[in-house]
């Protein structure tokens, strides 16, 4: 009886799966993009209500004003998505929180007063424009982008220590000597935190520099011109630190996680001198990847910084602890090809300024920002990718597989077709609001927009 | 009194907050569900001022619930998230289209049939989700939740929140929501000097307010019938909360009678508050009743302190930024800048 119970119990806990994963990636992916904008637009209006009150010019204010109104739409439903993952951490897998709560709760704890502190500060930002002298109502949006970047610090952090767990000792399968600080300040957390963190401001400024340089393509106009001018400066100085920061990120995942790195690059065999493919199908079959330009030592020298060091292959890893190698290794070259492509275009508008002293304008470069915009969304839905699905089939790297973590409820599947269907509605509507919201005439009055 | 007992009491406080903040928020979208055909534009503009500056960090206090319950308490987490699964995932339809309704309302710019549409949703919404989070609360305290030792669930998906006591604590909390609304909207009325509102709330207190003292003395009943545990718990220690809530509860009446608003709120906030005290009093120390104690559930002594230690310094930040909106939306000096 006990026994039958038990494989009934294993056997739904294995159909849950696919839809556990599904749910948990479709609403994470989903949220993200609306965190990332909740981080990065409070430092855009604040930047545009600091030009209002030095210059007095009212056309910042008008600026700073319809952003604020932006973010407000942001905030809330980054909040109700929010609150779906809190919820869901239990509701899809019960066995993990239950079993790490203790050692990876802290971040979240801590989160929560970040978000406290965001919420209290957005109402006091977003209705207080009438009601606060102009420079306290400017210093009231400083709390929200701080708490913002702390909000995104403490989550990921809890994150990465999925990827490195610490903090913990086992003994016996009992966890003891819980240090949460150590949990939350794990080897991948600098790196991890830091691209997050950078690639949040880089989706803001180039999200919302794409929307201007549409505009800019229409009609040219001081409004439109400032506001683009304003999120490029925000996301092209941060492009390098990108590239420098995903290059740490991938030497701590060399050393913490092998298997993804492997399979990131889709190395199958164990080489020194080990070549970074750029491009290419793995093809799990056969063992090879094909079609990939090789660099030889590359990834060697990527990983360890030595062109001859040796990197582990994925056969020398049990076929049991080996992620979706296609999916990994598509991801990352799709992020690592949208990097290089920011970085030429960061390159391009340098050579601008260094021969002209001003921005480039012509429509190529606008043309070019307004494809930036949804591909560093992309990117940044690729990264978690790399992350998460390289992680598998771990939810806690070494120590618990996903398919232990998984609830037993009945109708998985039919919550995630419900979301779908409840996420597209909300998705369609925040964008039509958007675009209401971008359609209402800029008139230069004394209340702004 | 160990660093667990502390914990549970700061649950209790923001679970309080949440219920008395968060529900006025959701009892104003309920009285716009249940008005919907008769009120007024003005009517609607007074609900929606009312909450604008406030529902996110009115919101936030179930996050902090959760993620206290999250890191504090996982097992009496991971426990709840099994047992209450349906009932969690349609309250969080509802917080879902609550928050995205009353964004969509508040800044769309599109046609009336567009803003009455998300202003439908909003309302059901806020219906809806206490419902829902009111009938897990009953579940929960009525013991009958299946759920054994080690946390693990024990039943059918539907046992526990459909009993009659869950139903019933449903509809209670709909109706809490409701009447802390009406008598806050009606203290927001007055303090704007708008003897219309002032009037159609001071009414709407008065009605709802008589309906919540007769639900309550039926609640009590229902206890003592189906919900044992509980009813013995109110006899030994929860008794004083009790009497205390009904108090509160006919103080509030009288102040509302007597225009005096500011003390009704005070009152009827006592009054829920004391219901969600007299619960967790009686049922102390288990969290998930019949089996999870918080001694079963709770995470290391040292992760307790280290959680005390991180709210008592995020209080610091929290408490005068919380005041700081509240005197700035919520006191008698509105002045517009
Ligand atoms: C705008 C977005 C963006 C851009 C341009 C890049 N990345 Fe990235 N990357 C992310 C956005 C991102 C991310 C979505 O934010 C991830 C997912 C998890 C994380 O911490 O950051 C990420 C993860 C991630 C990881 C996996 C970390 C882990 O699993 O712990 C590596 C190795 C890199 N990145 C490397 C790079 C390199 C070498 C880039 C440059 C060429 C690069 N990324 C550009
Ligand atoms: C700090 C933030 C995050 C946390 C705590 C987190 C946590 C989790 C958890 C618990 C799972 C389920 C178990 C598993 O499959 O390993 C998961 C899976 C997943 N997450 Fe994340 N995640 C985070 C951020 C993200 C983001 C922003 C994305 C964006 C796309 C993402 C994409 C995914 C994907 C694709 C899966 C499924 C992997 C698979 O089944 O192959 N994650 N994550
Ligand atoms: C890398 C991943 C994440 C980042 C950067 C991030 C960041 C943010 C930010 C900035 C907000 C504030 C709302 C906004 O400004 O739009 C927010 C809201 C929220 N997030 Fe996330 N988040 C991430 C993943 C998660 C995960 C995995 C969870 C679940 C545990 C979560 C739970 C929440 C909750 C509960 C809220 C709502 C708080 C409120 O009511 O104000 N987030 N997130």
């Amino acid at each position: 009886m006990v026994a039958v119970t038990m494989e009934l119990s294993l056997a739904v806990a294995a159909d849950n799966l696919r839809p556990a994963r599904l749910q948990m990636a479709f609403t994470l992916g989903f949220h993200i993009i609306l965190a990332c904008l909740g981080v990065g637009l409070p430092l855009l209006m604040l930047a545009a209500e600091w030009r209002y009150l030095k210059t007095g010019d009212l056309l910042w204010k008008t600026l700073a004003r319809r952003w604020s109104k932006a973010f407000a739409v942001m905030f809330a439903i980054g909040a109700v998505t929010g609150t779906v993952l809190s919820f869901e951490l239990g509701l899809l897998w019960p066995e993990f929180m239950g079993r790490w709560g203790a050692v990876i709760g802290l971040p979240f704890t801590m989160e929560g007063f970040a978000f406290f502190v965001e919420a209290i500060f957005a109402g006091i930002y977003l209705y207080g424009w009438d009601r606060l002298p102009k420079r306290v109502h400017w210093l009231t949006g400083w709390p929200v982008a701080i708490s913002g970047f702390f909000s995104a610090f403490f989550v990921v952090t809890a994150n990465s220590w999925m990827n490195a767990p610490a903090g913990f000792r086992l003994v016996e399968d009992k966890i003891i000597d819980v240090d949460p600080f150590a949990a939350m300040f794990n080897v991948a957390t600098g790196a991890q935190v830091t691209h997050m963190i950078v690639a949040a401001y880089l989706v803001t400024g180039f999200s919302v520099a794409s929307f201007y340089a549409v505009q800019l393509l229409k009609r040219v106009s001081a409004y439109d011109r400032r506001a683009f001018t304003l999120s490029l400066l925000l996301a092209l100085p941060l492009v390098p630190v990108q590239m420098i920061v995903g290059d740490w990120s991938a030497k701590v995942v060399a050393k913490s996680q092998p298997v993804k790195l492997a399979a990131m690059e889709g190395i199958f065999d164990t080489t020194t001198r080990a070549p970074l493919h750029i491009g290419g199908i793995p093809n799990e079959k056969t063992k090879t990847t094909d079609f990939a330009i090789a660099i030889p030592g590359a990834l060697s020298w990527m990983a360890y910084g030595d062109i001859d060091a040796e990197v582990t292959g994925l056969n020398d890893f049990p076929a049991e602890d080996i992620p979706p190698v296609a999916v990994v290794h598509i991801a990352f070259q799709i992020m690592v090809s949208i990097g290089g492509f920011m970085m030429l275009v960061a390159l391009w508008c340098l050579v601008v300024f260094i021969k002209k002293r001003r921005w480039p304008e012509s429509k190529a470069f606008l043309g070019t920002v307004v494809l930036l915009g949804p591909l560093s969304v992309i990117a940044l839905e690729a990264g978690w990718v790399v992350t998460e699905v390289g992680r598998q089939p771990w939810i806690v790297q070494g120590y618990m597989r996903v398919s232990e973590a998984v609830t037993q409820a009945p109708g998985v599947w039919n919550v995630f077709y419900l979301t779908l269907a409840i996420y597209s509605v909300i998705g369609v509507a925040t964008v039509s609001i958007l675009r209401q919201l971008a359609k209402v005439p800029v008139v230069e009055t004394s209340d702004g927009a | 009194m160990g660093p667990d007992d502390l914990l549970l009491l700061v649950m209790l406080v923001a679970l309080t907050l949440y219920a008395l903040l968060g529900g006025a928020d959701f009892g104003a979208g309920v009285w716009e569900f249940t008005t919907a055909l008769q009120s007024t534009d003005k009517q609607r503009q007074h609900i929606y001022k009312a909450i604008g500056p406030v529902w996110e960090a009115n919101h936030v206090w179930l996050i902090f619930v959760l993620v206290i319950l999250m890191n504090g308490f996982p097992v009496a987490f991971a426990a709840l998230s099994r047992a209450l699964w349906l009932p969690l995932l349609l309250a969080l339809c509802g917080i879902v289209f609550r928050g995205a309704g009353y964004a969509f309302r508040s800044y769309s710019r599109g046609t009336g049939r567009e803003l009455a549409m998300w202003e439908s949703v909003f309302a059901i919404a806020s219906t809806a989700t206490p419902l829902f989070l009111g009938a897990s609360v009953g579940a929960v305290a009525s013991g009958q939740l299946a759920i054994a030792a080690d946390g693990q669930y024990e039943a059918s998906h539907l046992t526990g929140w459909m009993s009659s006591f869950a139903v019933f604590t449903g509809f209670y909390a709909v109706g809490m929501c409701a009447y802390l609304a009406a008598v806050y909207l009606a203290r927001e009325a007055a303090v704007a000097k708008e003897d219309d509102l002032t009037q159609l709330w001071r009414q709407r207190s008065l009605s709802t307010g008589l309906w919540m003292g007769l639900l309550s003395i039926g609640g009590l009943a229902m206890v003592s019938i189906e919900a044992p545990t509980l009813a013995a718990g109110f006899a030994h220690r929860g008794w004083p909360l009790v009497v205390v809530s009904l108090a509160c509860g006919i103080g509030s009446l009288i102040e509302v009678w007597r225009n005096n608003f500011l003390r009704a709120v005070i009152a009827s906030s006592g009054a829920v508050a004391a219901v969600l005290w007299g619960w967790a009093v009686s049922q102390y120390p288990l969290i998930v009743p019949p089996t999870i104690t918080s001694g079963v559930s709770k995470a290391p002594d040292n992760i307790l302190w280290t959680m005390l230690v991180v709210i008592t310094v995020g209080a610091v930040f929290l408490l005068p930024s919380l005041s700081y909106l509240f005197v700035l939306f919520k006191s008698n000096r509105q002045r517009p800048y």
